[in-house]
């Protein structure tokens, strides 16, 4: 990237000026299409009706909130002036920073909007309540999966490997995963066989990547299809006959006594399969190892500098044959949780997510943080694919269905645009 | 001992190209082989009772002899040809033609692969990833069966312009990626992957709506394509024959493709962007146009693959369109990278893989062995051909003159 630094700037931009008006102009589109649809669209007498309490009481009821009765349009109306003014504003002013808070704050806007004219009485849906919690709840267990793969990838591509293979990972651990679950009743044993897998998956690809400097994305690509056909084969020669390995236990959610009653945020943080206290445990480990221990100062020097890093004395090899493992082995543990998600074993499952959980990591800029939000914005997409459908909306499913792949199309064009890598992402090591 | 001259066997020996090529392609077998052993229950039912009895290894390597070569025969006879067939017409002096199916199924298959993989080539030698490819089919596989399908032509026009919407629908959707990769800096890694997901949508959709649905039908089924609008068969007598022009349109594409790589000066500029592309922006080339008009060709040749595959073969779409075990997409990468973006070696690359699918659709019927062993053969074949010092370092060859197959995609910051 060729970008001149010019040498008084006043203020220090986290987004260029130009993309922050084109983010304002995306904003006030969506408070326009939030007025025209949403509230246009819902007569005037039309109310809607929020509710808080989730329909699956089988973890135990959190506090009881009483439903919100909205009249359609003008909560539609407010959320739409509300949503221009931040667009407006942003167009206006160019605010140095949170630009990105901003536009995560006009989404959520929108997607209130999108509820209230979805369940809108007189509407087309069967049912005139929609519920928060559930909704939430809903798009919580894609999004886990995500933030597991966007851990692998950031994990790797922070020692300088790029791991375009999550999706590989996935179905690697995904399979073994419904194997040993399915045998032994036991998603902890799971869990390591699947780590296990996407380990070895890992060392395939650092072995490639490393040892004999191939394209990081052909190998990436070229194991995804390999272990799809791979699954897709084994799932044919050995679940289909002997489907006693794949019966689609699911493991049991661990309430955590207390947190779990309140209401939203019990049911979503508090009352989830072990995997989802797994993934607390991940992102706050990496967030502190890669950012505050002198392991992940040395992982982020070999992955922008290997050179320099090579200088002092830190094994650049070493340390990306270890980090791509792990990566690995933590994309694996993705694929059980997609598994303990989802059940049974079917070839080809994962459809994509692997590699929007690639996106994700380069929306999140590399960060385990950023990339949790990148992964709830994703994850709130897909669920609003599916989940939409029962809502009668005016909208056919094939067309629902390619929302989160047009969303992620357009966060990495629109929203992020060039970004930093890691200096060395992608560029094999040559030791001179 | 002298340096400088090499025996003509030593030069085989070294690590040329053509060596290396097959070399990758034996291995790429071998490693279907180990999966055939390993989910085979009577091989390694067979390797556990060696102990028992002296001449039991014998027993556990002729089985899994047969086993491995009953799959690998059936991929043979499948898609080159058949001995029993030719003998048996031979003998009784009728149906010769049946001899001939296996070698007509795959150059009927190789015409769109060759297609998309000298477009995707186009796209590698300029540094550019296309995986998008498959979307780009699709999508020219729609444009074309709608526009042959419901609309009426005489066939000198119907014909030419039912491909030319083809191309034009992948071109524009390959113009995509390119567009935003160029004006946002987008990874069209990233962005043709999603659009591949969009399109499969979008086949659904369309297959599952009014104008594009075959009338009174409620399954994902098409139009037909009009006669005036197919591509004519060589045969028209034999209907088991269906090889069609689609092959002499593969073979243009190849000759374009190779003439614009190698004599024009858009080819010259797309790879010395390839090359180095620090260089070819200081020597005046624009990088945003190149990489537009990559997209634009790439997508394009994809866009006529997906409407050869369809106005050649099917003449009608169904939801599984071009989609099978891995998609012609991603069997395109595989195929150019093992042909070097060469385009006459990405058309033998094409060939072969196109034998590969077509004789793992055998293999699978006749052996039981699902048709995915293809797939993983031709991925572990590019494995190989993308890691020439592997083969070399398994084969003790003498370093050639040989470049690893590398891509200008490497960073995730254009």
């Amino acid at each position: 990237m060729s970008t001149v630094a010019t040498p008084n700037v006043a203020v220090r931009r986290d987004t260029p000026a130009g993309r922050t008006r084109v983010i304002g102009a995306i904003m006030s589109l969506m408070a326009l299409f939030i007025f025209w649809v949403f509230a246009m669209g819902a007569t005037a007498t039309a109310s809607s009706i929020i509710s808080f309490n989730p329909l699956n009481l089988s973890g135990g009821a959190p506090w009881h909130l009483a439903n919100v009765t909205l009249p359609s349009r003008m909560s539609a109306l407010v959320l739409a002036v509300i949503a221009l003014a931040i667009g407006l504003e942003t167009i206006i002013r160019v605010p140095a920073s949170r630009v990105m808070a901003r536009f995560g704050f006009v989404s959520v806007l929108f997607l209130l909007g999108l509820f209230v004219w979805t369940v809108r009485s007189g509407g087309p849906s069967p049912t005139n309540f929609i519920d928060i919690t559930d909704v939430l709840v809903n798009a919580s267990g894609i999004t886990m999966v995500l933030i597991f793969g966007s851990m692998s990838g950031i994990m790797c591509e922070r020692a300088g490997v790029v791991n375009i293979a999550i999706e590989g990972q996935f179905l690697g651990g995904a399979f073994i995963g419904a194997i040993v679950a399915s045998s032994t009743n036991s998603f902890l044993l799971a869990t390591f066989a699947g780590a296990a897998v996407g380990a070895v998956l890992g060392w395939v690809l650092a072995f490639f990547a490393i040892r004999y400097r191939s394209d990081q994305v052909i190998v990436g690509v070229v194991l995804v299809t390999m272990i799809a056909s791979l699954t897709n084969f084994l799932n044919l020669t050995f679940l289909t006959p002997f489907q006693q390995y794949n019966t689609g236990v699911t493991p049991n959610s661990i309430p955590i006594p207390l947190l779990d009653k309140i209401p939203i945020i019990g049911p979503l943080l508090f009352n989830q399969d072990m995997f989802f206290y797994m993934m607390y445990v991940l992102v706050a480990g990496m967030s502190f190892a890669l950012f505050k221990t002198k392991w992940g100062l040395r992982v982020r020097a070999v992955g922008e500098h290997p050179q320099a890093a090579a200088t002092v004395g830190i094994r650049v090899k070493g340390v990306r044959y270890f980090n791509v493992i792990l990566g690995g082995a933590i994309g694996g543990v993705g694929g059980v949780a997609f598994i303990a998600l989802h059940g049974q074993f079917n070839p080809g499952f994962t459809s994509g997510l692997g590699y929007i959980a690639l996106a994700a990591v380069i929306f999140g800029r590399w960060r385990p943080s950023g990339a949790v939000v990148a992964s709830i914005i994703f994850g709130l997409t897909s669920m609003l694919a599916s989940g939409l459908q029962s809502f009668n909306v005016p909208v056919s499913s094939e067309i629902l269905g390619m929302f989160p792949y047009i969303i992620t199309i357009a966060v990495v064009s629109g929203l992020i645009g060039r970004v930093r890598a890691p200096a060395a992402d992608g560029i094999p090591y040559k030791q001179d | 001992m002298s340096e400088n001259k090499t025996s003509l066997w030593q030069r085989y020996l070294s690590a040329n190209p053509v060596t290396m090529s097959f070399l990758a392609i034996f291995l790429g077998f071998v490693v279907g082989a180990a999966v055939i052993i390993f989910s085979s229950s009577d091989v390694l039912h067979a390797w556990t009772q060696i102990f028992n009895s002296p001449g039991a290894i014998f027993h556990a390597i002729k089985v899994t002899l047969d086993n491995v070569g009953a799959a690998y025969r059936a991929m043979f006879t499948g898609s080159v040809f058949d001995p029993t067939i030719l003998w048996h017409a031979l003998t009784t002096g009728q149906d010769w033609t049946a001899a001939l199916t296996p070698i007509s199924e795959t150059l009927t298959y190789a015409a769109p692969l060759v297609i998309i993989s000298i477009g995707v080539a186009i796209s590698f030698e300029t540094g550019l990833f296309n995986i998008g490819a498959n979307g780009q089919a699709i999508l020219g596989g729609i444009a074309g069966t709608a526009f042959g399908s419901m609309i009426h032509l005489p066939m000198i026009l119907h014909l030419p312009l039912t491909l030319a919407c083809g191309v034009a629908a992948g071109a524009f959707y390959g113009f995509i990626p390119g567009m935003l990769k160029a004006l946002t800096g987008a990874h069209e890694v990233i962005v043709t992957l999603m659009l591949n997901y969009v399109v499969a949508y979008f086949l659904l959709y369309s297959l599952l709506s009014t104008p594009l649905q075959l009338p009174g039908q409620a399954n994902d089924l098409s139009r037909v394509i009009l006669p005036s609008a197919q591509l004519p068969t060589f045969f028209a007598t034999a209907t088991t024959l269906r090889v069609n022009w689609g092959i002499l349109i593969a073979i243009g594409v190849v000759a374009f493709g190779w003439w614009f790589l190698n004599r024009s000066t858009l080819g010259f500029d797309f790879r010395i962007t390839g090359a180095n592309p620090n260089a070819a922006r200081a020597s005046g080339i624009n990088p945003k146009k190149i990489i537009m008009y990559v997209f634009l060709i790439s997508g394009g040749l994809a866009g006529l693959a997906g409407v050869v595959q369809v106005d050649g073969t099917t003449h009608s779409l169904d939801g599984g369109f071009l989609i099978g075990s891995a998609g012609i997409g991603f069997t395109a990468i595989t195929v150019s990278l093992l042909g070097r973006n060469k385009p006459i070696n990405v058309f033998w690359g094409a060939i072969l893989f196109s034998a590969l699918g077509v004789g793992g659709r055998i293999m699978q019927a006749e052996t039981g062995i699902p048709l995915d062993l293809a797939t993983i053969i031709q991925s572990a074949v590019v494995l190989f051909v993308a890691t020439p010092v592997m083969v070399q370092e398994i084969f003790r060859l003498r370093a050639g003159t040989l470049h690893t197959v590398e891509l200008n995609t490497k960073g995730w910051s254009s």
